[in-house]
Formats: structure tokens, sequence, C-alpha cells
């Protein structure tokens, strides 16, 4: 399964969203679909979920997408517990799991799922309860689609490949605005918010 | 009652002051409730921590301002900033050794313009006691200096409350985190054992 497929699916239901995405390729395609305000790219490593948890449980009436690799993810996995804890329905962790460091040097360097760590085990043992494992498109698809239907936190892990390291690198260019983008984010929100309120 | 506020509703009612022995000044923690109030903070995130239980469990007992338990500091300043982000006036609460963790998040928080109020219980300096603390003591001033994050050491229990509506300013203001640490004297008796 290719993650830019996947990606895309969740880039076509996603409206808008609240949505971080750990640093690596899976920017490329989220940004590519529509550079929307309430978006943080490229977020420093372990900190995509729980900056998404933040907004999660500061915004309960806003839906809040987590995109996370294995690797981010394993960087702090303890932030499955305070999810689990908590409970955010509104609050959907998607992981790209690769087995694999992609994005960094040559890409080579193989995490710890290579191995026989299982993020959704993790998770479910964590305490979350809407979790899937999904190693196809379809049932990628499926999965996604629940997440987005059904009340959550909802933890997806899609077993993909690393084909899409040398396409995204070479057909795409980040946004590049990390440095305005806690301002450009936190605006769109108020605005929103604000208006909600009218 | 959903499960967000079945986890709440499951933490102690009444201020239990941690350590046998350990007595809290009332009216510091008075002072910080009421500067949070004051400052408009509406968002709080905590690891426990001996210090700052005192404050940590009247945020919990008085329920106004939501409150969050995290597993480690970097994940609550990180969470802080969420919030932040979604309109939010965040605190997170800890002990020193807990910037020692987070120096990453708060720098991204810099550049990203994400910031959020810091209250930290232990400092460079005041009323160290125990060895164990040594190295919590070493971490949190430089973490903060190296990364020109403005902070006080609070010395006089009467200056909380403003200092923590001065820092939120500043925090508005300027975009930056800002550190309040506490030293032991300024939240417990003196005299008891702290």
């Amino acid at each position: 399964m290719n993650r830019t497929d996947v990606l895309r699916h969740i880039a076509s239901l996603r409206k808008g969203d609240p949505t971080i995405v750990s640093p690596g390729l899976a920017n490329y395609p989220i940004a590519e679909a529509k550079d929307e305000p309430l978006t943080i790219y490229n977020m420093d490593m372990p900190y995509t979920t729980p900056m998404a948890l933040g907004m999660a449980l500061g915004w309960p009436g806003r839906r809040v997408i987590s995109i996370e690799g294995d690797g981010s993810l394993l960087a702090g996995p303890g932030v499955l517990s305070t999810v689990a804890r908590y409970q955010p329905k509104n609050l959907l962790i998607f992981v790209f799991d690769n087995g694999a460091y992609l994005t960094t040097g040559s890409g080579k360097a193989p995490t710890a799922t290579a191995f026989g760590t299982d993020i959704e085990k993790l998770a479910r043992g964590a305490g979350l309860k809407n979790t899937r494992t999904v190693h196809d498109l379809e049932a990628a698809k499926r999965a996604v689609n629940a997440a987005f239907a059904e009340p959550g936190p909802w933890l997806v892990v899609a077993k993909v490949d690393k084909h899409d390291r040398p396409v995204e690198r070479e057909a795409h260019s980040l946004p590049m605005y990390v440095y305005e983008a806690g301002l450009i984010f936190r605006r769109a929100a108020l605005r929103e918010r604000s208006a909600q309120r009218d | 009652m959903s499960k967000l506020e079945k986890a709440k509703s499951s933490q102690p009612a009444v201020a239990n002051t941690g350590k046998v022995g350990v007595r809290y000044r009332q009216e510091a923690l008075e002072s910080f409730y009421e500067g949070f109030k004051l400052a408009g903070i509406d968002f709080a995130v905590f690891l426990p921590d001996s210090m700052l239980d005192g404050v940590e469990q009247l945020l919990i007992e008085r329920g106004e301002i939501e409150n969050f338990q995290c597993s480690r500091e970097d994940e609550g300043i990180a969470m802080a900033m969420g919030a932040f982000l979604v309109g939010k006036r965040p605190v997170a609460l800890m002990e020193g050794s807990g910037i020692g963790m987070s120096a990453l998040i708060l720098a991204r928080g810099i550049v990203q313009k994400t910031p959020t109020m810091l209250i930290i219980g232990h400092n460079s300096s005041l009323g160290e006691r125990y060895d164990y603390h040594g190295a919590t003591r070493l971490v949190a001033e430089p973490v903060l200096r190296a990364l020109a994050i403005p902070y006080h050491v609070l010395f006089d229990p009467a200056d909380i409350r403003n200092v923590i509506v001065e820092a939120q300013a500043t925090i508005e203001g300027q975009r930056l985190p800002f550190g309040v640490l506490v030293p032991s004297h300024v939240i417990r008796e003196i005299g008891a054992r702290r």
C-alpha cells in the first residue's frame, strides 16, 4: 500500500480540520491537496499527537487530525496513555508504518516495527478502543471513513511500503512557514470560534 | 457521564497536600489560583510533583479551569501549545526537571509563535535541601536562559498573583513562553518538612 494514496483519501475528507503532520514525506500530499490554514507541518518528532491532543481537548467541537509515522510515534508513545485517559471523541490519529526512518538519510534504518513492535497493540494496551491496522488501500479507506464518521479517539495504523520516498521528494516542494504557522493557525481558529459564537 | 468527565471526577475531590508533614501556604495556593483567573488562564496541564501539588489539587478541586494530567512534561507543554493554537490561554505546571526534558518543544514554540505559561517547582539556588534534587536544580534555569525564554524566580508570596498576570501579558504580547519558578519557601510553610 502506498502512503500517498491513503493521505490523499484523508485529505479529501478533511475539509479544513485542524491537522498536525509529523516530520517527513507525509507532509507533501497533505500540502499538495490543499494548503489549509489550520495545519502545522513538520512538527518536531515526538510532539505531533501531544499537540493535537491539546487542540482536541481545547476545541471539543472540532475534529483534530494527527498524522504520525512509526518513528515519530515511537519517540513518545506515552501520549497514548494520556489520549486513553481523556478519550477525546474528536481526535483521529493516523500512523503510517513503513518500518523505517524513511525520510532520514538513506532511508534504510529500520524502526522497531520492523522487528515486531505493534503500534496498534501499544495503543490498545494504553486503553484506546477504536483502533485498526490495515494492509491494503481498500481496508485503509474503510478505516479512515469509520474514523471520520464515528466518535473517537481513533488510531489507525496503515502498513505502507517505502516507494513514495523518491516520488515525493522529486515532485513537490513543502510549504516552508514554520515561523508563521502558529500565527496563521491561531488567527484562523479564533476567527472560526468567534463566528461560531455569533 | 462521558469518559472525559469520568476521568476528571475520579481524581480526588479534596486537596491532598502530598508528603506527610508537608504544609502548603494556603495564601500562596490561593494567590496562584487568583493569578490564573485574573490572567484568563483556562487550560492547565501538569505532571504531578511535590512542590506544586497544592496548586494542582486546587485546580482539580475547583474545576473552573480545565485541567489535565500528562505522562511527561514535554508532552504536557506540547498539549498546552496545542490548546493555545485553538484559542486557549494555557499553563503547564511541572518540576524543574521537566524543563530539562523540554528544550526541543520549547524551541518549537518559540519559532512557531506558540507560547504557554510555565509554572516550575524548584530553582537553581534557594531552598534545595536534598541531594536527589541536584539534577533538577541544574536544568531548568539554564534551559530557559539558553533559549532566551523570559522567567522570574518568585521570592515573596505576595508577588505571586501579579507575576502571573504580568507573565501572561508578556506571553501574549511577545508570543514567548514565560517561566515562573517556585522555590520551596514561597509555597510551603517555613519550618514544615519541605
